[in-house]
């Protein structure tokens, strides 16, 4: 079972049932089924934070350069006027972006601890200028998709992705896999070795392990999974712009993991539900809410020791 | 005796800004021998250990191990040329279990650890060893334990299994009976006696009755240089050491 | 480029330096002393400047204006530190990380409640209003060379405070060991309180003395933050030293780039940073 806590479980059966239902409901209100899926969305790249921040123990703040980096490489690389298939566009770029995260990881792990969290910043604080200042890529008003890609497999098309329902699924589809991969790796050969390097790194480099190479590749499969959610949402809005590499882009998504409670991956699922629901609600009660999202992620600090599925599995272990 | 040298240090210095924390040390380590190290606080017995296993590197002189140099290579390789170390303050993955903390240790030798997907528990050869390794040392009790809920005398069991447990040929360990009970510490002997049979020991203690029990050359270091290295009868009448070291507590000039 | 223009950019640079040290000194005496990453240290500047904006506003008069914001700022950093930042001490860094975002959210959104998001300004004070001749057809401002010599003051009380004083001796003890502080006999939390509070204290110092030099706008905070962070991570995080010397750097090249290569001036400081930390992991003046 790679599911090992009993509030995981739980929880999870009651995120699917309901997730796997919604479009049912909503099927009327695109509107709100669009929501949900960009949350799904956000799902995907919180857990893949999660991923590095919590199990690897790379505290990255510059993790929204590989969301940003997934919905650039799309549209920069595919044709404008014609409909590519999106499995094999999806295979190319993340390929690439695997590459790109190589590259970059080879250069950031050279550092660690405080130096780590400011040189991530700095790497996806130069792209987001770069992206903002370029001409031909937009500048600060980003790149419009003009055809959004067709599904087919051998043939074979049952996904319509101008059609908000199967785009949400596809959303829920990644989630999903995004889950299980993660869980699948964190119980592996490997991940014993990326869990005993961020319990006690000296330790385990003196029982013969090359920490950095451990590291550099968590490093890229988190990229490439924060990846693959840049790309869902370039593609369910249609366009890409610089914003969705700031600063504030990778701030908000540490908050959401520490919200839902930090390494536990399902937790990252939970805070990002949290975080987006109080938003909405927010929004909605007061043009000043900011000033409640900040209390209420104050309170939370100061009351929940270790997120929200930590007090879930208070509640419900044992 | 001679031609079975498997670890050796020529010249081999490590200076602090000013200070000579290790002044020209050569060393030959046999194998199939325990080769205690000894010397007051600050002779510079755990810099010696911290350049044999690689995490120190050191200002100058060379480190030779079955002839070839090695000095400048990263810790981890020093591992794989089968140069485990235990440490002087415990050092383990406090968070799983005792077993756990042993398959991390016993992993790299049965199978590949790049390996994303195969589950970690799969492999029998690498919890055997690590349940051997349990045995070695006497925590066959603790074995699903967390490692940070056993007592501090198992922690240091626990430590030097970790060591067995990656099947080193070299062993450096750094006072692993520091903080024992008087129980655990004699198995431990036991253990290094029978373990002296088959691999090279390199033993940082200071307990000195263990000491001149089990070695079978003794060196002995004062202010980061070398004073003797020797029998344990040689070193015990040597003048130099007495006047500096054992020369202080009586019993032992008796003993001698 | 012209020798005169040449002088005027360095000039300019090293005042930008200055004011980025003051923000950043408070950032990294907080981080090296109570090991603590601020992350609403920007917020103060911004409080600075909207403190002292208001206030000239009511009285008209910049000098009083200023010393009630600074004091105003102190008591806050007091405040904050008493109420949310000590029930953290024993928590994970993420956790502090997490409460600092929140106070961003809070602090922008009193900004807006309280003064609206309409941009501000406030004028130079009249003494300091002139300009000094440079050479036949330019000049330099009176306030920025005021500005700038406020800067170098503070820099130098805040070394004589660190090297020479009782307080700094605390300070330099708390670094490098809290037990040891306790054994002297005293309070660590008042230490880490006064440290806090003096941190918010230069933060809201540089908005104020920013504040007749640049527009007082929504999100100024975050942006001096970024740069901050540059600053003392190529100083060496927690070395006020360093974080004099890596402002100043910081403060140059961004000035000298903006005019030199203006596509690429946004990003250069994070070049430099990145190389920085390629060549010393730990920044320049790592401890």
């Amino acid at each position: 079972m790679i599911f090992e806590k009993r509030t995981e479980r739980i929880f999870l059966a009651i995120f699917f049932t309901i997730a796997l239902c919604i479009p049912l409901f909503l099927e009327a209100n695109s509107f709100f089924v669009g929501k949900v899926t960009t949350i799904l969305i956000l799902a995907v790249f919180v857990m893949s934070l999660d991923f590095l921040v919590g199990r690897v123990g790379l505290v990255t703040l510059g993790h929204a350069l590989f969301y940003g980096l997934g919905g650039y490489l799309f549209v920069i690389l595919t044709p404008e006027y014609e409909a590519v298939n999106f499995w094999v566009y999806a295979f190319y770029i993340l390929g690439l972006n695997a590459l790109i995260a190589l590259v970059i990881g080879a250069v950031v792990l050279r550092t660690s601890g405080i130096y780590f969290i400011m040189i991530t910043l700095a790497i996806s604080q130069m792209a987001y200028y770069y992206f903002f200042d370029s001409l031909e890529f937009g500048g600060n008003d980003g790149l419009f998709i003009f055809m959004k890609p067709e599904t087919s497999i051998f043939g074979l098309s049952f996904l319509n992705l101008d059609n908000p329902t199967h785009f949400y699924y596809l959303a829920l589809l990644a989630v999903l896999v995004t889950l299980l991969a993660i869980k699948v790796i964190l119980r592996s050969r490997f991940g014993r070795i990326v869990e005993a390097s961020r319990l006690n790194p000296e330790r385990t480099e003196a029982l013969g392990y090359n920490i950095f190479a451990f590291r550099l590749i968590s490093y890229v499969i988190g990229s490439t999974l924060a990846a693959y959610a840049g790309l869902l949402f370039a593609l369910q809005y249609g366009y890409v712009n610089p914003q969705f590499m700031t600063w504030e882009m990778s701030g908000t998504a540490l908050v959401m993991a520490i919200l839902g409670g930090m390494g536990t991956i399902y937790g990252a699922i939970l805070g990002t539900i949290t975080y987006e629901g109080l938003l909405y609600l927010f929004e909605h009660m007061t043009q000043d809410w900011m000033l409640l999202m900040g209390s209420a992620i104050i309170l939370m600090v100061l009351l929940l020791r270790k997120g929200l599925a930590g007090y879930l599995e208070k509640l419900l272990e044992k | 005796m001679a031609n079975d040298i498997i670890l050796e240090t020529e010249s081999l210095s490590k200076h602090w800004g000013g200070i000579k924390a290790l002044n020209n040390i050569s060393l030959q380590f046999h194998d199939r021998q325990l080769h205690g190290v000894v010397g007051p606080n600050g002779a510079g017995k755990s810099t010696l250990l911290n350049m044999l296993c690689g995490t120190l590197q050191p200002t100058s002189g060379c480190i030779f191990h079955k002839g070839e140099q090695i000095e400048g290579m990263k810790p981890w390789k020093f591992v794989r040329r089968g140069i485990g170390r235990s440490f002087q303050k415990t050092n383990i993955y406090a968070d799983v279990t005792c077993l756990e903390n042993c398959a991390v240790a016993a992993q790299r030798r049965f199978t590949g650890s790049f390996n994303l997907f195969a589950s970690r528990h799969s492999n029998k050869l690498v919890r055997e060893a690590a349940e051997k390794a349990l045995h070695q040392v006497g925590l066959e009790s603790r074995i699903h334990t967390i490692a940070a809920e056993i007592s501090y005398g198992e922690q240091r069991q626990l430590e030097l299994a970790m060591v067995l447990a990656t099947d080193p040929c070299i062993l450096l360990l750094d006072e692993p009976m520091a903080g024992m009970g008087h129980e655990e510490s004699q198995r431990i002997i036991e253990l290094l006696n029978e373990l002296k049979q088959s691999y090279c020991i390199v033993l940082v203690e200071h307990d000195m009755d263990a000491i001149f029990e089990l070695s079978d050359q003794l060196t002995v270091l004062d202010n980061g240089t070398h004073l003797i290295t020797g029998t344990v009868d040689e070193v015990r009448n040597e003048p130099l050491v007495k006047e500096a070291y054992l020369g202080k507590e009586d019993d032992e000039e008796e003993a001698a | 480029m012209s020798t005169e223009l040449f002088f005027v950019q360095l000039i300019n640079g090293l005042q930008y330096g200055l004011l980025l040290f003051l923000i950043a000194s408070g950032l990294t005496l907080v981080f090296g002393v109570m090991g603590i990453l601020n992350l609403a240290h920007g917020s103060m500047y911004m409080v600075g400047a909207y403190l002292v904006w208001y206030f000239v506003a009511v009285t008209g008069s910049f000098t009083a204006s200023a010393i009630l914001s600074a004091v105003i700022a102190l008591g806050l950093g007091i405040l904050i530190e008493r109420v949310l930042i000590q029930r953290l001490y024993n928590r994970n860094h993420l956790d502090q990380v997490l409460l600092t975002i929140g106070m961003i959210f809070v602090f922008n959104s009193l900004q807006s409640i309280l003064w609206g998001n309409d941009p501000y300004g406030v004028a130079v004070p009249e003494a300091l209003s002139g300009a000094v001749p440079f050479t036949d057809n330019s000049s330099y401002p009176v306030y920025r060379i005021f500005a700038a010599l406020i800067c170098v003051a503070i820099a130098a009380a805040l070394y004589f405070l660190v090297s020479r004083t009782r307080l700094g001796m605390l300070i330099r003890a708390g670094e490098s060991n809290r037990e040891m502080v306790e054994a002297l006999g005293v309070n660590i939390k008042s230490l880490y309180t006064i440290v806090f509070a003096i941190g918010v204290m230069l933060a809201a110092i540089s908005g104020i003395i920013a504040a007749p030099m640049r527009s007082i706008v929504p999100g100024m905070g975050e942006s001096v933050l970024i740069t901050c962070f540059v600053v003392v991570v190529v100083g060496g995080m927690g070395s006020i030293k360093g974080a004099f010397v890596g402002a100043l750097l910081v403060g140059v090249i961004s000035t000298f780039a903006a005019v030199l290569m203006p596509t690429m001036s946004n990003m250069i400081i994070y070049i430099f940073m990145i190389l920085v930390l390629l060549v010393k992991p730990q920044g320049l003046f790592a401890k």
